[in-house]
């Protein structure tokens, strides 16, 4: 079962997933039988807005780590996000297509991106955020943001 | 006080659109409401301010109550819906400007005090699904 760190900035109450990495811009990579799941995180979903449309590339795209993997387009803006991972897609979420508000609903669930083979995991995980790295980082820039309110 | 809500005999369906100030969906399901209220279907579908109901206002109240509801929600809150239904009224149809979005992506609505083409048109085809819904809701009356 997963576990949760958790913080509240202001009224919003934000959680990252401890058992995944998490590159700079809040995709989360968690590795199951030797393949590699991708998300957003719950901040970004947050800060994003309702999700209108997203966009994964497909299966059987290769991608080297920081490529662009995806782009969601919200109420508030269009964003794309890099791969945590390098490797070739081999699944993406088919909910994306017709029910994008699943990265707001459960992003660290039902709402994940695709899924990935990847090329030497080990080595992308030293490049990326363990769950306390990115709690800190996400609780300063959830911080900032909410100055500018 | 009651508002700009309106008593008459002629069969009606209620609209209660988002109330959201400072939000290009909250504009997006106000200026629809304009216009099916204003042109698409004047004589059957009229206007009920949500913040009407929020404050209770007895004439609000009493048009929910007594005629179907369309609501038209700018975001996940559905407010409009919400509030409708804790005032006794019956949603007949919920639209949420984000569904709505999903099935016109050419229309992609930008602006906030007014919005611009994409957004206007969006409006537009919003008003279009909710006069078929009022038109659906007074024959089904009429019928009844």
């Amino acid at each position: 079962m997963t576990e949760f760190l958790e913080t509240t900035v202001d009224k919003f109450i934000f959680r990252v997933a401890t058992d995944r990495f998490y590159n700079g811009e809040g995709v989360w990579a968690k590795e199951e039988n030797g393949r590699v799941r991708i998300g957003l995180s719950d901040f970004v979903q947050q800060r994003s807005g309702d999700v209108a449309f997203a966009e994964i590339k497909p299966i059987e795209t290769s991608l080297a780590f920081g490529d662009e993997v995806a782009m969601i387009e919200t109420i508030k803006v269009n964003i794309a996000f890099t791969s945590p991972v390098t490797g070739i897609i081999v699944e993406v979420n088919p909910a994306m297509a017709e029910a994008p508000e699943a990265i707001n609903q459960d992003p660290f669930g039902e709402g994940w991106l695709a899924v990935i083979e990847p090329i030497d995991w080990a080595a992308d995980r030293t490049r990326l955020l363990d769950p306390q790295a990115y709690f800190a980082r996400m609780k300063t820039e959830a911080e900032e943001e909410a100055k500018k309110l | 006080m009651s508002g700009n809500v309106q008593n008459n005999d002629t069969p009606r369906v209620v609209i209660v659109p988002c109330s959201g100030i400072g939000k290009t969906y909250g504009t997006v399901s106000r200026e629809a409401a304009y216009d099916l209220i204003e042109d698409l279907r004047p004589e059957t579908a009229q206007l009920v301010p949500l913040s009407l109901l929020v404050l209770g206002d007895k004439a609000a109240r009493q048009a929910v109550a007594d005629s179907p509801a369309i609501t038209i929600d700018g975001c996940k809150l559905a407010c409009a819906t919400k509030m409708v239904q804790e005032s006794g009224g019956t949603v007949a149809q919920d639209f949420a400007v984000l569904d709505v979005y999903r099935r016109y992506r050419q229309f992609k609505p930008q602006g906030i005090a007014e919005l611009d083409e994409g957004g206007e048109l969006l409006a537009r085809a919003l008003a279009e699904e909710a006069a078929e819904v009022v038109d659906q809701l007074i024959a089904g009356g009429q019928n009844g």
